[in-house]
């Protein structure tokens, strides 16, 4: 067929998605939420700690994920544990994506509130974002894989341009001594460091829309892995331009970090709002992700269409986005995702593989 | 998981919230099932009728007999209560026998008729072919009298009557149950101009003209090759026009091929005026502003599409041809950047792609810059805006609307304008409306910059339709920057990415190469890459024969 109907994204398509799920409010939070539980400059080497740690467990998911093809972790959780075990890890997963896009659209608000629209009524900004993440939904896993390929050069670029422009700032000084107060800290870093790769478990679903599933895994290294260069960037640039201290007293350290110097000559003097704008872009990517997986997740294990899902989320999202009162709730409910996510994170590929492997190898059941 | 559930308690939404959540689903729902029904509407309209298979449709056949007279009466029934019929009788004189020419006025072709078939008839030559029997009669004449090319014997007398008013000629004679039908129609056409629509600098200066058969030789004039193929269609219920599809039958895709076909068949109208019904019938996505086929008038644009592995549709009448599929990046190409040297077309191409931004963009931006987020800006320019704003006494969506439509009046005031007056209003229009404008304080002088550069930039856009698209698609821009800012315009941008990225044009995706990606054909949208560097078609066309060099 020329017109291609299947649902199916191609290797590339899938390390972009991989990429723009990971990729989101960690950008604006990292540096604070980290170095507020390691306080030490020493938390680089707990975000490069933190990544190899998620890139080990995405493997883990991608291999068992290849063991089902065509099957998302809803499908194939209820086959390796039983329909009503599976379909509770299903529902634990889809509560923490809706959880977890509840939260990105709060932090979007937060910060568009803060920097953009000030005394603008919250669900004016919550409302037309989650609408417009429906529109993109609606078309299926190849439109959202094609809007973040639209999306993910321009973000990157910009991105990689704010950092190197606040190079001038950078001190050395201010990352070190390195590993002062020993290892401690950089392993107690690691719950946030971890935490911003929340996210990454969209892999089980993606290698099932997967045109070459047997490619996952390289996929899954570079949506993995960029997302973990730019965050080691975050904070390397983040540190170095504004010492630990200042950093645990703002809000969104990196938007203070690129307002804080100005470039003559260019049309921006600051280079806060191309990144605001991109940051902006990069969570709505963040988002629909989220909403797509947590919709697909609702229509495969109760067994409904996708339309109604996707349109019965809206007011779940929405109530989620808005329920916390105040922005430290907002951080608080953050970290609530942290445990849950990491919770999920390794007791869904594990916890199943471990099974799998035990009834496969063990029981010799065919699963 | 406790944690979340205290949280979750502890924070039960009150019932204003919940209202919203449920308005904004409503909404939405709401939204979704008008398109599901605007959609609906249209394809049920659109769908075919089956055609009625009995015999009403096709009267049985009715042929000539040998009696001239019951033969002429027949005819005339028909066809003569059409004033611009005529009936031209005269004596045969070799066989002593009255004949016949009916043609329509203004379609036949005087020289020929008179020089080749009238003269030769009526002139006493002394053959003796008293002989012939009349049956045989039209084969000898076709054989040994008539010099004309194009002449074949019709003995039906709907096809007869039919092929009359088409502009043939019909050479009925006394004795001979059957007709001559010479075709020899001599329908008066334009010059072959430049295309008007599609100027160039540097490139071929012919354009297409109102003459299917003109057009389609155009196509094969532009080099011989056995590989282009043209297959005709008649669409039209009521009138029937002649409609052919072009293509490379070694390079394109088979698939489209048949899709292409198959909406062509579909289409069902009284009556083609041009091809703009065709792109409105057979396009994929009624409800969007951007188009999904190509219109051009040039041939050698045509041309390059087809050794693309695109299809193009030429209708007769119109000097307009369609290319499918179309894909964003097709609308910001000229012909042009393939005829200059490499450099010189890549800088047009990303000037194009700024200009589109901007077309797209630059009242969006300025509106959420000056009313929502001056402090982006660099002090000194935000100053400098303001300070030119504070005798306006409108929000500056209004300001920028008061410009941009009365910018919108004047393009289109233009086109009706008679041509020598033309510039002159432009300038009426352009310079003094804005100055005045200014000078009276309504708006201000930064923003006629604004809305003078968004102008000019619509216009550099090659495509006229595409350029029109991007300015509907402004004022949405606009209205998204007024209510929500930025934040509104990034929105926006989205939801144009993402309608983009659902659109198909004839099963590809419209903003295909740059997604889904396909590098190798980059060559050729934000560049154009070297000629010998472009050695594949595009990849996106799927096309039978991959590579351009053998």
């Amino acid at each position: 067929m020329f017109t291609r109907t299947d649902d199916k994204i191609s290797t590339r398509q899938t390390a972009i998605f991989i990429t723009d799920s990971v990729l989101g409010a960690g950008i604006l939070t990292l540096p604070r939420s980290v170095i507020e539980t390691a306080q030490t400059p020493d938390v680089w080497l707990s975000v490069i700690v933190g990544g190899f740690i998620v890139l080990m467990v995405a493997l883990v998911m991608v291999k068992l994920s290849q063991q089902f093809p065509n099957h998302t972790v809803y499908q194939y959780a209820k086959r390796i544990v039983g329909t009503i075990p599976g379909g509770m890890l299903s529902v634990c997963l889809i509560i923490y994506f809706i959880v977890i896009a509840g939260f990105e659209v709060r932090v979007f608000a937060e910060v568009t509130m803060y920097y953009l629209l000030e005394g603008t009524p919250i669900w004016a900004i919550v409302i037309p974002f989650i609408w417009v993440g429906a529109y993109i939904c609606l078309g299926g896993i190849n439109s959202i894989a094609r809007v973040f390929q639209i999306i993910f050069p321009i973000s990157i670029l910009i991105l990689v341009l704010s950092y190197f422009l606040s190079i001038r700032l950078f001190d050395i000084d201010n990352l070190r001594p390195v590993l002062s107060e020993g290892l401690l800290p950089v392993f107690k870093g690691l719950k946030s460091s971890v935490l911003v790769f929340t996210g990454c478990e969209v892999i089980m679903i993606l290698v099932a829309h997967m045109q070459h599933p047997e490619r996952a895994v390289k996929a899954t290294f570079a949506g993995i892995g960029i997302p973990f260069v730019l965050y080691l960037m975050t904070i390397v640039v983040v540190i170095g331009g504004m010492s630990i201290d200042s950093v645990m007293n703002s809000t969104w350290p990196t938007i203070d970090l690129l307002r804080s110097f100005e470039i003559a000559g260019l049309i921006f003097e600051r280079f806060e709002f191309p990144f605001l704008v991109i940051w902006m872009m990069q969570l709505f990517c963040n988002f629909t992700s989220f909403y797509y997986n947590a919709s697909l997740g609702i229509s495969q294990v109760f067994g409904v269409r996708l339309l109604p899902v996707i349109f019965g989320l809206i007011p779940a999202i929405f109530i989620t986005a808005l329920l916390p009162e105040r922005i430290n709730e907002v951080f608080k409910l953050g970290d609530t995702i942290g445990r849950m996510g990491i919770a999920i994170f390794f007791l869904v590929p594990v916890l199943l593989s471990v099974i799998f492997l035990f009834r496969k190898k063990v029981l010799k059941q065919h699963v | 998981m406790i944690t979340l559930w205290t949280f979750i308690t502890s924070n039960l939404p009150d019932w204003k919230m919940c209202a919203q959540a449920l308005i904004s689903m409503m909404i939405a729902i709401g939204i979704y099932f008008f398109n599901k029904y605007l959609r609906l509407i249209v394809a049920k309209k659109n769908a075919p009728i089956q055609k009625k298979e009995n015999g009403d449709e096709h009267p049985a056949k009715s042929n000539l007999s040998v009696d001239y007279d019951e033969n002429l009466n027949a005819i005339k029934q028909v066809i003569s209560s059409n004033s611009d019929v005529h009936f031209r009788e005269f004596q045969i004189t070799d066989i002593q026998a009255r004949a016949t020419l009916i043609f329509v006025d203004g379609m036949q072709n005087e020289e020929l008729i008179s020089e080749h078939v009238m003269k030769i008839l009526m002139s006493d030559t002394e053959k003796d072919i008293t002989g012939i029997n009349p049956l045989a009669l039209s084969a000898y004449l076709l054989e040994n009298v008539l010099p004309v090319c194009e002449a074949y014997e019709a003995a039906d007398l709907r096809d007869l009557n039919q092929s009359v008013l088409k502009g043939c000629t019909a050479l009925l004679i006394e004795g001979m149950p059957s007709a001559l039908l010479i075709h020899a129609s001599n329908m008066k056409s334009r010059a072959i101009n430049e295309p008007s629509s599609e100027a160039l600098l540097r490139g071929p200066r012919i354009g297409f003209t109102e003459v299917l058969s003109e057009n389609t030789s155009m196509l094969r004039r532009q080099g011989f090759s056995d590989d282009l193929e043209i297959n005709r269609y008649e669409v039209g219920a009521r009138i029937k026009r002649k409609l052919v599809i072009a293509y490379m039958k070694e390079i394109v895709n088979q698939d489209l091929l048949q899709e292409v076909r198959d909406r062509i068949e579909k289409i069902n109208i009284d009556f083609v005026a041009e091809s703009g019904y065709v792109e409105q019938l057979i396009e994929d996505d009624y409800l969007s502003p951007f188009q999904q086929t190509q219109n051009t008038e040039r041939p050698d644009r045509v041309i390059n599409s087809l050794l693309e592995g695109r299809i193009a549709i030429l209708l007769d009448g119109t000097p307009f041809a369609l290319i499918v599929p179309v894909t964003f990046g097709m609308l910001l190409q000229s012909p042009e950047d393939y005829y200059d040297r490499w450099l010189p077309g890549t800088f047009l191409r990303m000037l194009r792609f700024f200009a589109a931004f901007l077309a797209l963009m630059a009242p969006a931006l300025y509106i959420s810059f000056i009313s929502f987020h001056p402090g982006l800006i660099p002090t000194e320019l935000a100053i400098t805006i303001i300070e030119t704003r504070q005798g306006v006494p409108f929000p500056s969506l209004i300001e920028v609307l008061i410009l941009e439509i009365s910018i919108e009046i004047l393009r289109e005031a233009g086109i009706r304008l008679p041509k020598p007056i033309g510039p002159a209003m432009g300038i009426v229009g352009g310079l003094i409306i804005g100055e005045a404008a200014v000078q009276a304080g309504i708006v201000s002088p930064f923003l006629v910059i604004v809305v003078a550069v968004t102008a000019i930039s619509s216009f550099s856009i090659p495509v006229y339709s595409a350029g029109i698209t991007l300015r509907i698609l402004r004022f949405g821009g606009m209205l998204c920057a007024a209510v929500l800012g930025m934040f509104g315009t990034i929105l926006f941008f989205l939801f144009i990415c993402g309608h983009l990225s659902k659109l198909k044009s004839f099963g590809v995706p419209y903003v295909t190469p740059l997604s889904p990606v396909r590098f190798s054909d980059w060559k050729d949208l934000f560049v154009r890459a070297p000629l010998p560097l472009m050695k594949k078609r595009p990849k996106m066309m799927k096309t039978q024969d991959k590579n351009r060099l053998s």
